[in-house]
């Protein structure tokens, strides 16, 4: 079973990067775009008030007091002598009665401009917009001031009024935002590529680091190969001694078990040996229990099952996540056959093939070679005489089918037979531990083994993992 | 028959010498690979058992290196590693068969015997010829459907001639074969049993089972069964 996930993280770090730097790219184009485009408006305002103020100081610079009012000889500006020209001047005394007009406000009252008169104290400037009934929008500038040399039934204090449309500097305006639009989105699409290259430069040694240790998991590769920038590089050594040492720990754990198998089992055929001559001796009339030696020596048996079944058991775990090279079956299983056919070789057993040669097993050879020899083992002592073997693969998964025409295994035996860990001790003597093994090492890579009937009449023993 | 035991466990060796021995073979053994190797190449041994973990040098090589040297005689391994990737190795080095510790001796007999067999070309544990059988299992001579009482050492002299059909045997490769080292060579009980086996065999001479050829030794020159 693969250990159970910390909570797992929903993004990965590219995600996160990516939508970091979007979040932030959306902000500061936007907040700069909005300050841009205040202090464009600004700017703009503050141009459109000095050069209302300028028609002002014109007009008071031309201005000369007459009978009627004022007369303003010499205006530089062409637009204050144009009709409709977008430029209108007028002169108010305090009353806010009109005692002037630019002949280009010939059409237009201050009522049709909406202007509303408004005392401004003498030097000062207001400045403010209205929207005028033909005219659209428009800014105007009305400045104080006194007159001195003025006749004495007028009044010596007056408003130099100058209006403007506003339409040239709204049509400005929109430019500049259309060009700050367009900028910022090429910045933006220029940056959020930059970005994504950026991060595919610099996440490329964790995305190859990923690639190689997903192929060590597929057994492509044994360790990690690349070399990486120093932060990964420290992680991908330490990945390295970790497998060398877990493959290490492995073999020196098999070798420990195999001499201690060595070890249990020579004395255990030295003291079979000697109850064998004790047999004979009681047997042949000496003095001796025959009833005892057969009882010891039945004993003797179980506890070498016990050994081999609990040994072989202890070499197992959970195989799951095995890092290894796949080694592939074909020649594994026909190395098996090989041998068995000189065991059986009296037997003169037909062997039928069908084997996928491109078949591998993630996982140990000599794991593979205990499943395929305890399995061939039984087929060619039960057989009759012909045993059929299949190697395919079915998706990821192997799969290795032996059946044979020997007597079968009675369905109601089967269940039985595959318990995983069925234990050593509860075999009976002559019924050997080879499927047992088998079933246990199968489980311990997660795949299963199946009996069905053949329909050569024995045994089909079938292989998932 | 000439076995070669090697075995690095001296009680286990011993219980296997002496019950081989019993079993009418004759045994050499010797507790590590270079001696074993040493013996095997120095006799003409008819089968061997060979330990797999063995000083010196270990089973497989010794085996690999029998086999290399040319010698063909059945191997019969004994291993306590009870695991296939160690049994195929053995059989793949040029053993023909294995038999996993702790074993029974008889099942050591019984598998020694098939190899013994089966290396003189007989796939049943029955030598069959024309009017004679002999059954190795049992040790029981069948002659014209009687059965033909014989001692130890005849049964040994037969079995071997029967196991090499047509083929000239020597007196030395019998006496080599058949007796401990120490036997007397010049002694002449090997054509009594000789005589004694062709009256046995042939009790009125028309099938003159073993011809005598002169200066080189005897041969069993008997047609297999038709059956």
């Amino acid at each position: 079973m693969s250990p159970p996930l910390a909570a797992k993280s929903r993004y990965s770090l590219q995600t996160r990067l990516v939508l970091a730097f979007g979040i932030l790219l959306i902000l500061f184009l936007g907040l700069a775009g909005f300050v841009l485009d205040r202090a464009f408006k600004e700017s703009v305002a503050a141009a459109v008030e000095e050069r209302l103020q300028l028609q002002i100081n014109a007009l008071i610079g031309v201005a000369e007091p007459d009978e009627d009012g004022f007369f303003l000889p010499g205006l530089q500006e062409a637009r204050f002598s144009q009709i409709n020209s977008g430029l209108y001047g007028f002169i108010l005394d305090t009353a806010g009665n009109e005692v002037w007009r630019s002949p280009s406000a010939l059409d237009l009252t201050l009522e049709q401009a909406g202007f509303m008169y408004q005392h401004v104290e003498a030097g000062q400037t207001m400045f403010g917009t209205m929207e005028s009934q033909e005219q659209g929008r428009l800014s105007f500038a009305s400045y104080g001031t006194f007159w001195p040399s003025f006749e004495e039934d007028l009044d010596a204090e007056f408003s130099f009024v100058v209006m403007e449309t506003v339409e040239p500097t709204t049509a400005e305006i929109r430019e500049f935002q259309s060009n700050l639009y367009v900028w910022f989105g090429g910045l933006a699409l220029f940056l959020s590529i930059a970005q994504l290259l950026l991060l595919r430069w610099g996440m490329k040694p964790l995305q190859q680091l990923a690639t190689e240790v997903s192929k060590i998991e597929a057994g492509e590769k044994d360790q990690l190969e690349q070399h990486y920038p120093p932060e990964l590089q420290a992680v991908s050594n330490n990945m390295n001694l970790l497998i060398k040492s877990e493959r290490e720990r492995q073999s020196r754990y098999r070798t420990t078990l195999g001499d201690l198998a060595h070890s249990l089992k020579t004395p255990l055929a030295v003291i079979s040996g000697i109850l064998q001559q004790s047999k004979q001796k009681t047997s042949s009339g000496k003095n001796g229990n025959p009833e005892s030696l057969t009882e010891l020596d039945e004993q003797l048996e179980r506890m070498n099952q016990i050994v081999s079944y609990q040994l072989k058991r202890a070499t197992r775990s959970d195989k799951s996540g095995y890092l290894g090279v796949p080694v592939k079956v074909q020649p594994v299983i026909e190395k098996v056959i090989a041998a068995l056919e000189k065991v059986y070789r009296d037997k003169q057993v037909t062997l039928e093939k069908d084997f996928d040669s491109d078949a591998v097993f993630r996982g140990e050879e000599s794991d593979l070679m205990e499943i395929t020899g305890n399995l061939l083992d039984n087929a060619f002592k039960y057989c009759h005489s012909r045993i059929r073997i299949i190697i395919k693969r079915n998706m990821d998964h192997l799969e290795i089918e032996i059946e044979d025409d020997g007597q079968g295994i009675a369905e109601s035996d089967r269940e039985w037979v595959l318990q995983r860990g069925a234990r050593g001790d509860t075999l009976k003597s002559g019924q050997g531990i080879g499927l047992a093994v088998a079933v246990d090492i199968v489980s311990s890579y997660n795949g299963e083994i199946i009996v069905y009937t053949s329909d050569m009449g024995g045994a089909r023993i079938c292989v998932s993992m | 028959m000439r076995l070669l035991i090697v075995e690095d466990e001296d009680l286990l060796r011993a219980q296997l010498v002496k019950a081989l021995e019993d079993a009418d073979y004759v045994v050499d053994s010797s507790g590590d690979g270079e001696t074993g190797l040493y013996q095997a190449r120095e006799y003409d041994y008819d089968a061997a058992i060979i330990d797999l973990g063995l000083p010196k040098l270990n089973g497989i090589e010794l085996i690999r290196t029998i086999r290399s040297d040319g010698m063909t005689f059945p191997i019969l391994i004994l291993t306590a590693r009870d695991n296939w990737t160690d049994k195929v190795e053995g059989l793949d080095s040029g053993a023909d068969d294995y038999v996993v510790k702790p074993f029974q001796i008889e099942e050591i007999k019984a598998r020694l015997n098939a190899l013994l067999r089966r290396a003189a070309g007989f796939a049943r544990p029955t030598l069959d010829f024309t009017g004679l059988s002999l059954d190795t299992t049992a040790k029981r001579l069948i002659v014209n459907q009687n059965e033909v009482e014989l001692t130890a050492y005849e049964y040994k002299v037969l079995e071997y001639l029967m196991l090499h059909p047509g083929k000239v045997v020597s007196k030395t490769e019998l006496t080599e074969h058949l007796y401990d080292q120490d036997y007397d060579r010049d002694s002449n009980v090997l054509e009594v049993f000789i005589r004694r086996l062709r009256q046995k065999l042939d009790p009125d001479e028309t099938l003159k089972p073993i011809d005598t050829i002169r200066g080189q030794g005897y041969r069993f020159n008997v047609p297999p069964s038709s059956s």
